[in-house]
């Protein structure tokens, strides 16, 4: 399989304010993700599962350059070329029409784009030419696909895009998925819609604590797992973690779930 | 793609939001009233104050000028990172394939041109009032120092905003930092001036001292807009303040680059 994006090592910490008296300004490092080791195929969908806070979106965003983090077997701004992003629940607003905002993104892009062809694909042709300020979340939703399909990336790297959409364009939004992967397009995708994703992805990555702790297909991850045929995500990540499936409470997410690698290797 | 195409984009973005309807008004009070006023001929002046040419009335005009102009770059730049920080829109233009420098040099055009461009136009307007008023028109040398000074001082505050947009976490913080700036330097740089005189030892009782006007005309660098009146001073015949040419020039060529470089490192940086 054609392999599109490797990562080897990737690892990244955010630095968060470290409240302190005498040096209010101090930081230190916080949480963040940790060696990690991926392979991104072109036409595969690739879904990245794990509790809240494993590190999903920051791995996303590394994936997409926005981090100057190294392990990428492209540099930054040759990836940030041939990805395109669409970021957990945007906000677009202001007093400017659809159009207006993606043609701002294909600026920046600096290729011939057909927006029309877009803006049709994602089903905002009524839209277009619509004020910001006035879309629904579900309309932001489709606009910020819009923007992530802007010249015909060959990754696309897609937090949690099924919010806020309805059933029905949950499914349009699937199937579009689905034909990109088949056209040879590599898809990165997290989402808590676990029943679609399930159905969607061909892999999963299953991350915690800023880890990655297990990668491959439903099957593969089932078998690695000792999980029988029946077992979803939610199965996958309690085993993965150690949760028994009974006694999942929203402590998930703690931090003493695992042992907390530091970049050193050490335990923290 | 060039910065100027993307900030052309952005800058018609933010000349059609909704707060132009402020600033419009806003700055055609201060600037086209101003000319209308000061082109009195039975105006009555402080003695000191000489208004006897199109250029001196622009040159007196131009107080009016940096309230409401300055101000409205501040009104226009305070969100310009920010917002797009805050809804998550940054993170999308953060992720194209754009230079990030070149990104920076995009938003400070665009943001520049939303203000300079509306300044602009009242500017002609002023002129054409100062015209019809007195009958007198400055040369073309002298509207083009004006002119000049005008998208300098305007170039540094927005420079000034979108770098404390850029630090703010949300929006109440940036307006915060860009009011604060705005009213350091055009309603309390006087103080600061006196402060500075007092502890040099120079005489606060009388503003026209030559000492104080001296330390006045240094202070006056310090300042966006005291080095804005600097730029329009070089080119009158009655005001002199001691300043060389050169230092004046340094300091532009300083205020154009040092706020604008911090702005490009700073996008070169930022996350999301």
């Amino acid at each position: 399989m054609e392999t599109s994006l490797t990562l080897t090592g990737v690892s990244w910490r955010h630095m968060v304010r470290d409240f302190s008296t005498w040096k209010p300004w101090a930081k230190r490092a916080g949480a963040g993700i940790h060696s990690i080791d991926l392979e991104i195929n072109k036409g595969t969908i690739l879904g990245l599962i794990g509790p809240n806070g494993a590190g999903k979106t920051t791995l996303m965003r590394a994936i997409c350059g926005l981090y100057d983090c190294e392990g990428f077997d492209k540099p930054s701004e040759a990836r940030r070329s041939e990805i395109g992003y669409m970021p957990e629940q945007v906000r677009w607003e202001g007093n400017v029409s659809v159009k207006h905002a993606l043609q701002s993104i294909a600026m920046m892009r600096d290729e011939e784009v057909d927006l029309d062809a877009i803006i049709q694909t994602v089903g905002l042709s009524t839209k277009s030419e619509q004020l910001l300020d006035n879309l629904s979340q579900g309309m932001r939703q489709r606009l910020s696909l819009a923007c992530a399909l802007i010249g015909n990336p060959k990754i696309l790297v897609m937090d949690e895009p099924l919010n806020g959409l309805d059933p029905l364009a949950q499914r349009a939004f699937c199937n579009l998925l689905r034909t990109l992967a088949n056209k040879g397009v590599a898809v990165v995708i997290s989402s808590h819609q676990v029943a679609d994703l399930e159905a969607l992805v061909d892999r999963i990555a299953l991350l915690h604590h800023g880890q990655l702790l297990i990668e491959g297909t439903l099957g593969d991850i089932r078998k690695e797992l000792e999980l029988d045929e029946e077992s979803g995500i939610v199965e996958m990540i309690c085993s993965a973690t150690g949760i028994d499936p009974e006694e999942v409470s929203l402590q998930l997410s703690n931090d003493d779930m695992l042992p907390f690698k530091t970049l050193g290797g050490e335990e923290e | 793609m060039s910065a100027f195409r993307l900030g052309w984009h952005i800058m018609k973005e933010r000349i059609s939001a909704g707060r132009m309807m402020v600033i419009w008004p806003l700055l055609t009070i201060f600037i086209l009233f101003a000319s209308w006023g000061l082109s009195d001929p039975n105006l009555n002046l402080p003695a000191s104050i000489v208004v006897d040419s199109a250029y001196d009335v622009m040159y007196v005009a131009s107080a009016f000028i940096l309230l409401s102009a300055t101000m409205g770059a501040v009104l226009i730049s305070f969100d310009g990172i920010s917002r797009d920080r805050l809804s998550g829109v940054l993170e999308v233009k953060l992720s194209q394939p754009i230079n990030r420098s070149m990104y920076a040099r995009a938003l400070l055009l665009g943001h520049w041109g939303a203000i300079w461009l509306p300044v602009m136009f009242l500017n002609v307007l002023s002129v054409l009032i100062i015209w019809h008023r007195i009958d007198d028109l400055p040369s073309i040398e002298e509207f083009f120092i004006h002119t000049l000074a005008t998208a300098l001082v305007l170039f540094w505050y927005t420079s000034i905003q979108l770098l404390a947009s850029s630090w703010a976490k949300d929006l109440g913080s940036s307006i915060a930092i860009g009011l604060g700036i705005w009213m350091i330097f055009t309603l309390l740089w006087l103080v600061f001036t006196t402060v500075i005189a007092g502890l040099s030892g120079v005489g606060v009782d009388d503003l026209n001292s030559a000492e104080f006007v001296r330390i006045d005309a240094f202070m006056d660098l310090l300042s966006p807009n005291g080095l804005y009146h600097h730029i329009l001073e070089m080119h009158l015949d009655n005001v002199d303040r001691g300043m060389s040419p050169w230092n004046v020039g340094l300091a532009t060529v300083i205020w154009s680059m040092l706020p604008a470089y911090l702005l490009t490192r700073r996008i070169e940086r930022i996350h999301p």
